[in-house]
């Protein structure tokens, strides 16, 4: 007797499942379909949607490219602290180890004044004149500890260590002030300033040009299918579900989305590959960016599609909405 | 098979109802005529059996389905037991006769084997053997509506509103089109019929529901129809 009731229940339930199946499959039927044979329609949605991903990698990429730019420009940026030229080595690198201790410091080289002598002589090998005095004069180049630290805007913690430490007080230069006071200290703060707002302006920009690409696609799909309007009504009136109607607009999307991602990222991979000796020439650190991309090119890929897709799925459901009211 | 009881509909406060106080009764089989002249509410009646409007008052049963208690998200399963030809034939451009046809049954979630063994007998009733495979810029005006009839009756339903079918055809395609509608007719389908055409609706002889000014001014059993009435 269960056997009995059970059995047409799972009946009607792998007829349901069936049903589904069936009617996902000619919704993906249909979709393509109208991909395929809105030739105009495709080409003007496909190429709309290929500008937009484009826009939104190339943004991207530029921002990759901006921060790898600026962590060049900050790695450039050091301090030098000052001591004088007859500090004991032993004095130097006890300096040298405190300095390290910081925690807002990130590494110390120190430049002792032969060192300082030795680079001068090499830098100006050409000229004679200038070796000769070099030879004759007793050295009085000073100690230097080039020290990078890990934020260029906060050098408060380096300041308090020059003023307070003890071996270093006795030890400083004092002909020349460290490097973060006085005049550099405002060409310093003024790079770590312009990187603030590069970064700022970099973030502002990316979402800006994301939604307004983003916009334009919607816009794109939504005269795509105010352009179809009839043909929903006519759906509606025959008796098709919501989802029936909505579907082969969704994968259409989706299609034009998973079309215009492989378009973008090769378009944009080559713009990057054609202007990279270019860009490398005016100091701007594209190299890491371009071998990231190369290496995660599926990921990049994936990322592209899901993108392109998503924009599609949620531009076509927005845009049927309108006309699919009872 | 159709019940009115009653019918208004007004769109907004200050106009005139589209449709005022109509109570009619459509037996099953029946081949009903509805005329009148533009604006008196031939449309807005049709539209009201396909529930693309609801009534400002009144009651509507069609096929035993009483629409006060239909909930919307019926309202496609009801529209499925209701075949409905347009003027404007209102084909999918970019499918081919077949896929057209195929596309009713498609979403009432039929199989490929239901569907491969049902339209092509359609299509032979309707006379467009061979044309399968054209898509609707490729074919005739009566051609195409042939076409949009076979899509309304695929599914065998009881009910065929037909809104101005021959609006858009020559004398020859229009009368073409009234045999088909005749035909299905005699299978047991129950046909409602607007139409201008005087000639159709006088030599049809079935009965005639002249309506002016969202009113029935006359209900005749083999009816005749003079423009301008």
């Amino acid at each position: 007797m269960a056997k009995k009731s059970s059995e047409p229940k799972a009946f009607q339930q792998s007829r349901r499942t069936r049903r589904s199946w069936l009617t996902f499959v000619r919704m993906c039927r249909y979709g393509i379909n109208n991909f395929s044979r809105n030739t105009w329609l495709t080409i003007a949605a496909t190429a709309v949607m290929t500008i937009t991903l484009l826009i939104i990698f190339m943004t991207l990429v530029a921002r990759q490219v901006l921060f790898d730019t600026v962590d060049v420009i900050k790695d450039k940026v050091d301090m030098s602290i000052y001591i004088k030229t007859d500090t004991p080595e032993k004095k130097a690198s006890s300096i040298k180890l405190q300095l390290e201790k910081l925690s807002s410091v990130k590494s110390v080289v120190y430049v002792s004044p032969k060192q300082a002598r030795e680079k001068f002589a090499e830098d100006n090998k050409g000229d004679v004149k200038t070796l000769e005095a070099l030879r004759e004069a007793v050295n009085k180049f000073p100690g230097t500890f080039n020290v990078k630290i890990v934020d260029i805007n906060d050098t408060s913690e380096l300041q308090r260590f020059v003023e307070s430490n003890k071996d270093y007080s006795e030890q400083a230069d004092p002909n020349r002030s460290p490097s973060f006071s006085g005049s550099r200290r405002a060409a310093i703060q003024n790079i770590g300033l312009a990187i603030q707002f590069a970064e700022r302006a970099g973030l502002i920009a990316s979402i800006t040009f994301i939604v307004i690409s983003s916009l334009i696609v919607f816009n794109t799909i939504r005269m795509a299918i105010f352009n179809r309007k009839e043909e929903i009504q006519m759906m509606k009136l025959i008796g098709a579900d919501k989802s029936f109607i909505r579907g082969p607009f969704v994968v259409e999307a989706v299609v034009y989305g998973f079309i215009a991602a492989i378009l973008a990222t090769a378009l944009g991979l080559a713009a990057l590959y054609a202007a990279k000796d270019k860009l490398l020439d005016y100091q701007i650190a594209i190299g890491p960016t371009i071998d990231k991309i190369t290496i995660y090119i599926p990921l990049v890929l994936l990322v592209m599609i899901v993108m392109g897709a998503a924009i599609g799925v949620v531009s076509s459901m927005l845009a049927t909405r309108k006309y699919l009211k009872i | 098979m159709i019940l009115l009881d009653r019918v208004t509909k007004s769109y907004g406060k200050d106009n005139k109802p589209a449709l005022s106080r109509i109570s009619l009764h459509v037996e099953p089989k029946e081949f009903v005529i509805i005329v009148g002249t533009s604006g008196a509410g031939k449309s807005t009646l049709l539209k009201l059996l396909t529930r693309e409007e609801k009534p400002t008052s009144g009651k509507i049963v069609v096929g035993g389905i009483d629409y006060d208690s239909l909930k919307d998200k019926h309202i496609p399963l009801l529209r499925r037991k209701i075949g409905v030809v347009f003027q404007d034939f209102k084909l999918l451009p970019q499918r081919t006769v077949y896929e057209n046809i195929a596309f009713a049954l498609e979403i009432a979630g039929m199989t490929g084997k239901e569907i491969k063994n049902t339209v092509p007998k359609v299509i032979e009733l309707v006379g467009l053997s061979g044309k399968e495979k054209k898509f609707p810029n490729q074919l005739s005006g009566g051609e195409q509506q042939r076409v949009a009839i076979a899509r309304a009756i695929v599914r065998q339903p009881k009910i065929l509103i037909a809104d101005e079918p021959t609006g858009n055809l020559d004398p020859r395609h229009s009368w073409d089109i009234v045999r088909l509608l005749e035909k299905i007719n005699a299978y047991g389908t129950t046909v409602l019929l607007t139409t201008h055409n005087v000639e159709i609706v006088n030599k049809l002889k079935r009965r005639v529901i002249t309506m002016d000014h969202g009113k029935i001014t006359s209900d005749q059993a083999q009816g005749s129809y003079r423009q301008g009435k």
